[in-house]
């Protein structure tokens, strides 16, 4: 079965760049020809996953896997890490700095909007010792 | 060229087989090949940005009166508010209007239409409001090119399309209907074109997104009867009054016009293609949420810059402003007439006709997944110098025409010095 695997890397507090990597996920995508609904959930999810590095992180990698059954987000940071994982689940709970929120960044809506966009999401995390994200999407139909 | 509907044509003769062209078209329907530039029609939104680039004036865009002197049966125009900025500040809009009657048989000011199109997008933002089913932010279907850009590359964001009628078609329809019922023109024919800035409005009459069949005609270009219109400018006056809008309708013109008429709406305005195409990614991406209405011009600072004008844009937008400031920023239509009008469904759209685009082959998800792989894989080894010597804009792109078998990577000018 072909396996299409892609990293990218991500760069804590480049606001500038931010979400770059995310458009690059998309445009994959849609050159591969998923469904229009399939790409807008996986980018959202893309979207707000790179953001979590570019605000929290130290410098992180985003890893895109796809097959023809499903298409995977593997985001991995050497931030700070999540003290409260059940907290950072719930909507408005944010723990951005000042500066992200600024640029109106760190509302609070970055993992639950994962969670609502994806068919699975794992969240591996400890204080201090940096975060992974697995996001994951079915792809139904022929 | 199996797309008869082309209306942006190159000239092989005058091409140099430059890249800038190429560097320049958003959808990436251009390749150098043997030298010269060729165009993947099915591609191609008409957006006029290789026009612009083009050093040699190669390639041009073709409008109804491309190649005449004048038109055939009763011509009437609707005229967009971009022709009053081209003749400097003290021109004023009727003597435009004015001048043009000299040309042609009718002229309409579309700055009026406009009005009423604010009002009626406004009713239509507030009365959704809160509705579960509402989308947002709303897309504004004035731009033909954002449309087709949609369509192309942005196909989930279809639905974000305000589902109106543009403006300029729904003055056409009823210009129309009023003649038609008091026989104008006796029991002759007439005709009604839209005079614009616009590359893309030629093939948005043919092949129209909200309308069965268009309104209109066909399209003018401005810079095709400017040289005419200066030279009326200087005939004796009539005194009548044909300009009928307001400054608000009048900035339609410039980017950030649509929306300056929306009172109490959340809005944004972006112009110029790249601009436009980031925005339209983020959205697609979740973002602007707080936004309800996004007005997008393909063309830099808006209608204004539009290829087919004449001023420069810079200077055609002080024109505008002045006449802002001039004839004020208040509607000068009824507000119970729009509403009224927009009850009677006057500006929802009768149909949304997407124009497919039709691919060479269409993979399978598995194939396409191997094919993005050998893509990935010849991107590896490119130089990544981005030059477009081996005729494809870029080195993704030239991954993609190797990995699809139409080039080979020898073709790579950086790879292979002596290719």
């Amino acid at each position: 079965m072909p396996t299409l695997s892609k990293r990218f890397s991500i760069k804590a507090r480049d606001y500038l760049r931010a979400g770059e990597v995310s458009i690059e996920v998309q445009e994959i995508l849609k050159k591969i020809g998923f469904g229009a609904e399939l790409i807008r959930r996986v980018s959202i999810c893309a979207y707000e996953a790179e953001m979590n590095v570019v605000m929290h992180g130290g410098d992180g990698t985003l890893h895109l896997f796809v097959d023809t059954s499903a298409i995977a987000l593997v985001v991995k940071d050497s931030g700070p890490g999540i003290e409260n994982i059940e907290l950072a689940m719930k909507e408005g709970y944010s723990t951005a700095s000042e500066e992200a929120r600024e640029m109106g960044f760190g509302a609070g809506m970055g993992l639950p909007n994962i969670k609502k966009n994806s068919d699975s999401l794992k969240i591996d995390s400890e204080k201090g010792r940096g975060t992974l994200v697995a996001i994951s999407f079915e792809v139904k139909g022929p | 060229m199996n797309r008869s509907s082309s209306y942006i044509q190159m000239d092989q003769a005058l091409c140099t087989g430059c890249v800038l062209c190429m560097k320049a078209c958003p959808t990436k329907a251009i390749r150098i090949r043997h030298g010269k530039a060729t165009r993947d029609e099915t591609k191609c939104i008409d957006c006029g940005e290789c026009i612009r680039v083009c050093p040699k004036g190669a390639i041009k865009a073709v409008t109804t009166w491309s190649g005449k002197t004048e038109l055939s049966s009763y011509s009437v125009v609707g005229v967009s508010p971009v022709l009053y900025a081209q003749f400097g500040n003290e021109v004023m809009p009727n003597d435009v209007l004015l001048a043009l009657r000299k040309i042609f048989d009718y002229v309409y000011d579309e700055a009026y239409a406009h009005e009423l199109y604010s009002a009626a997008t406004e009713l239509y933002i507030k009365g959704n409001r809160g509705k579960e089913d509402a989308v947002w932010p709303l897309i504004s279907p004035v731009c033909p090119v954002v449309n087709r850009l949609i369509a192309l590359r942005f196909p989930s964001l279809l639905k974000h399309l305000l589902p109106f009628i543009p403006p300029r078609e729904i003055a056409a329809r009823e210009v129309r209907k009023r003649f038609t019922k008091k026989k104008i023109f006796g029991d002759h024919e007439f005709a009604v074109y839209h005079l614009s800035p616009c590359s893309a409005k030629m093939i948005s009459i043919k092949e129209p997104m909200f309308t069965e069949t268009s309104y209109l005609e066909g399209a003018l270009g401005i810079n095709d009867v400017y040289e005419m219109v200066v030279r009326h400018l200087r005939e004796e006056d009539e005194d009548i009054m044909l300009h009928v809008s307001s400054g608000a309708g009048i900035g339609w013109g410039m980017s950030g016009g649509e929306i300056a008429g929306l009172d109490d709406v959340s809005c944004l305005a972006v112009s110029g293609i790249q601009e436009t195409i980031r925005y339209l990614e983020k959205i697609e991406m979740g973002l602007f949420r707080d936004i309800e209405y996004f007005e997008f011009r393909s063309c830099p600072e808006g209608c204004i810059g539009g290829p087919l004008t004449v001023a420069d844009k810079y200077q055609a937008k002080g024109v505008l402003q002045k006449f802002g400031r001039m004839f004020g920023q208040g509607k000068r239509v009824r507000r119970a007439q729009a509403q009224r009008a927009y009850q009677e469904g006057w500006y929802l759209s009768e149909t949304r006709k997407i124009r497919t685009v039709k691919e060479e082959k269409r993979l399978s998800i598995a194939e396409a997944i191997a094919r993005q792989e050998r893509i990935e894989a010849i991107l590896q080894k490119l130089p990544r110098k981005e030059c477009g010597h081996c005729g494809s804009p870029d080195c993704r792109t030239f991954a993609e025409d190797v990995a699809d078998g139409k080039l080979t990577i020898e073709s790579c000018f950086v790879l292979n010095p002596r290719s």
